[in-house]
């Protein structure tokens, strides 16, 4: 038996259908193996940060389906290895499983800087979970099958694995033995408590029977632990409001009529005004980043918080909570779902309150949607999300990649499926969605997938058409193009004075560029094409660019700016409140 | 600021050590001494950190930032009112016998070695405070050199 038998032994052994990755020198033995093998589908990205993005589809999508799959990405040593280093970065900051395999030069050469040797270890310490360079072949076992277990407990996250070539192709003595009934990780220093303990929740019963005006929020971990079903069940039977955090989006469906929609910086009116007023807080799953809280000194001053998160680092380290419960999302909802205690409330009051908030914004965000088009006739990209929302009545798999478009994306399509938006949260990486789409579309084939990226981000990953054409994988891709880096053009128009530095951009044409890998391409200017270039979409089989003319001076608001607090809410565009005040009216 | 002494058990594996200064950096705390040594335990190592820094908050956001660490077997923060807190200095003065000699009452220090007229290698234990106010009443226009080990810390 040798190294690389070992590790894809192991990886088989996990249930890895899918590796995405690109070979080289360091790496070869593995693809060598891997191609002898009948076991695995190897998908080859065009660049490696497109595979570990890959990779991260397949974990995300995949975890709330009968057989979660780990997301497994492969380069080979120093540029390949590089190359992972920012889907790593983004799968740490967004707590998402997965297991990236670099090769190594081979021990004999290491720390001599070697023909591509990197510190992959000591680059990628920071931002993963955990690292492992195993020495000898005979560690090989252990360490994936440790890596996969660090990986998928407690708060998840990447682990990297960098395996020096000699280590691939070394002999060892025996077969592969990995038994997973007596596997325990030797790891004296981890540790995670899924389950809750009594008092923290009996405090947390008491004040959710004792709140007012109590808001509950809705983060990843209800998503990541697949509690999507149990929130909704909890809150209708407590008669409390959901906010969602950016990733909590789709644990319940987007129009439930306790659903709040998003909070934070460009979340809705009613969640943000409701966060403000509340008297307690049960977050569930979250980590109140600066994009969620805004100013802290200002944040929920007057409300208890309960926090249940996994992860006992980021209780009390943003927001001071009143009750801590260090447990697994899933099983705390279990339990207080259970129990005879918690009680249902009319709450007639704080729910017409909320009401108020819900209809500061409705009207005008209705009518900007219907009448669809801004400067120059250009569509909204809200109007796009809304139309995509009816055709597909909010059940396909939403992956988006970042700026305005996203956020359009969060706001506007009215999510009916569990766990059926991607994007990245933490980092906000550029250039994630069209790679992430393709894993999300092989660990949910049966689903429909659409990939939805601005005309900047798109072209930070659009040599993955190629892995999209090879493979011939099904994913409807969306380009709002207007232009711009849309959304720092957006912080410029409120707080650069509208200089539009570094943000104007010219994009190639992309319908040669769609044509160039054989994949049909649709450009759309008008309003009435909308619907049927959605439609056309569906209906082709396999996948195609759907290109939409965007207006540049579309902004999404509501906005919290950065470091301010919900009080400072900006639900105009400046230009037009300006223009109110000279007496113009809203004609922008 | 306040001075903490941070304990902490790690498995002896090459990666702990770095972990934590990146940790340090990343976070910006103020350290002023790590010391590691073995523990008891084989394949166990005992950390001391001490470091600046008064807002409780951020100290307990320190050690559960270590406990996370899958190598960092447990971390806690020892208070000066149960724990003995010590580290060594070994100096190198210029000095002649006669002045030291006013000091080997109150201080707690070994001459290790001189070195000709009155050059002396000593070397004193005690708290930090003991050996700054050791090197103070000498006359720090005496030292040639120092060598202090940092802080290490136990539980009574
Ligand atoms: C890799 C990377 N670089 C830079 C940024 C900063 N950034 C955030 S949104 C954005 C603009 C995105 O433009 P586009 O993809 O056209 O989307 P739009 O906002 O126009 O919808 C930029 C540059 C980022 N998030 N990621
Ligand atoms: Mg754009």
């Amino acid at each position: 038996m040798t190294g690389k038998k070992l590790l894809l032994k192991a990886l088989k052994d996990r249930g890895v259908k899918y590796i995405f990755g690109y070979t080289g020198g360091a790496i070869m033995p593995v693809f060598d193996e891997m191609e002898k093998l009948e076991n695995f589908t190897f998908v080859m990205s065009r660049h490696e940060q497109g595979a570990a993005f890959m990779a991260q589809g397949v974990s995300r999508a995949s975890l709330s389906t009968g057989h979660p799959q780990i997301g497994v990405c492969m380069s080979t040593s120093g540029p390949g290895a590089m190359n992972l280093v920012t889907g790593i970065a983004d799968a740490h900051m967004d707590s998402i499983p997965m297991l990236a395999i670099t090769g190594q030069v081979a021990t004999g050469v290491i720390a001599t800087d070697a023909f591509q040797e990197s510190d992959v270890v000591g680059v990628m310490m920071p931002i993963c979970k955990q690292t492992y360079m195993p020495l000898y072949a005979d560690d090989i076992e252990k360490t994936i099958h440790e890596g996969f277990y660090v990986a998928t407990t407690g708060r998840g996250g990447p682990v990297v694995i960098d395996i020096p070539k000699d280590v691939q192709n070394a002999q060892v003595s025996h077969d592969y033995q990995f038994d997973p009934v007596a596997f325990r990780p030797h790891l004296p220093g981890y540790f995670y408590s899924p389950t809750p303990e009594r008092e923290p929740l009996q405090r947390a019963i008491e004040l959710i029977n004792r709140s007012e005006r109590p808001v509950m929020f809705c983060g990843h971990g209800v998503i990541n632990s697949n509690a999507g079903q149990l929130l909704q069940k909890f809150a209708e039977k407590v008669n409390i409001p959901v906010a969602f955090t950016l990733h909590g989006l789709s644990a319940m469906p987007a129009d439930h009529p306790l659903s709040l929609g998003m909070m934070g910086m460009h979340g809705t009116v009613e969640a943000n005004r409701a966060i403000l007023e509340a008297d307690l807080l049960i977050s569930f799953g979250m980590r109140f980043d600066d994009r969620v809280t805004g100013k802290l000194n200002e944040y929920a001053q007057n409300a208890d918080v309960i926090h249940v998160e996994i992860d006992p680092s980021e209780i009390d380290k943003n927001v001071r909570t009143s009750v801590a419960i260090n447990a697994d999302v899933y099983r705390t909802l279990h339990v207080l779902l259970d129990d005879p205690m918690v009680t249902f409330k009319p709450r007639r009051r704080w729910l017409e309150t909320i009401d108020v908030f819900r209809n500061v914004m409705a009207e005008s965000l209705a009518a900007e949607i219907a009448h669809g088009v801004g400067t120059g006739n250009k569509l909204l990209m809200k109007t796009i999300i809304h139309q995509l929302s009816e055709v597909t009545q909010g059940r396909d798999l939403i992956v988006s990649d970042v700026g305005q478009h996203q956020m359009m994306a969060a706001r506007f399509y009215n999510y009916q499926t569990n766990n059926s938006w991607y994007a990245s949260g933490g980092a906000g990486t550029m250039g994630c969605s069209l790679p992430m789409a393709v894993g999300v579309k092989l660990a949910r084939p049966d689903e429909r997938v659409w990939s939805i990226s601005g005309d900047g981000g798109f072209q930070m990953n659009a040599q993955e058409l190629g892995t999209i054409m090879e493979h011939n994988i099904d994913v409807k891709i969306i380009i709002l193009n207007n232009g711009y880096l849309g959304m720092v053009r957006q912080w410029q128009t409120f707080f650069f004075d509208g200089c539009y530095a570094g943000t104007p951009m010219q994009s190639p044409d992309f319908k040669l560029l769609a044509q160039a890998y054989g994949i049909p391409h649709r450009k759309v200017e008008n309003l009435e094409d909308v619907t049927p270039a959605l439609q056309e979409a569906i209906d082709h089989q396999g996948p195609m660019v759907l290109e939409f003319i965007c207006d540049p001076t579309e902004v999404v608001l509501p906005m919290v700016p950065s470091g301010g607090g919900f009080e400072d809410m900006i639900v105009k565009h400046p230009q037009k409140i300006d223009k109110d005040l000279a007496g113009e009216g809203d004609a922008a | 600021m306040k001075r903490r002494a941070i304990l902490a058990f790690t498995l002896d594996n090459p990666g702990v050590l770095n972990k934590v200064s990146m940790l340090i950096r990343k976070k910006m705390y103020n350290v002023d001494t790590l010391t590691v040594c073995r523990s008891r335990i084989p394949g166990v190592s005992r950390m001391t950190i001490t470091l600046r820094e008064d807002d409780q908050t951020r100290v307990t956001q320190i050690i559960k930032q270590l406990e996370k660490f899958t190598e960092v077997i447990s971390a806690k923060e020892l208070d000066t009112d149960h724990s003995y807190w010590r580290e060594v200095a070994i100096v190198k003065l210029e000095v002649d016998v006669a002045h030291l000699q006013d000091f080997t009452e109150r201080y707690n220090f070994e001459i290790l070695e001189q070195k000709g007229e009155d050059v002396h290698i000593l070397q004193i234990v005690g708290s930090t405070r003991r050996i700054d106010a050791f090197l103070d009443e000498v006359g720090q226009e005496h030292i040639i050199e120092i060598a202090r080990t940092g802080v290490t810390a136990l539980e009574k």
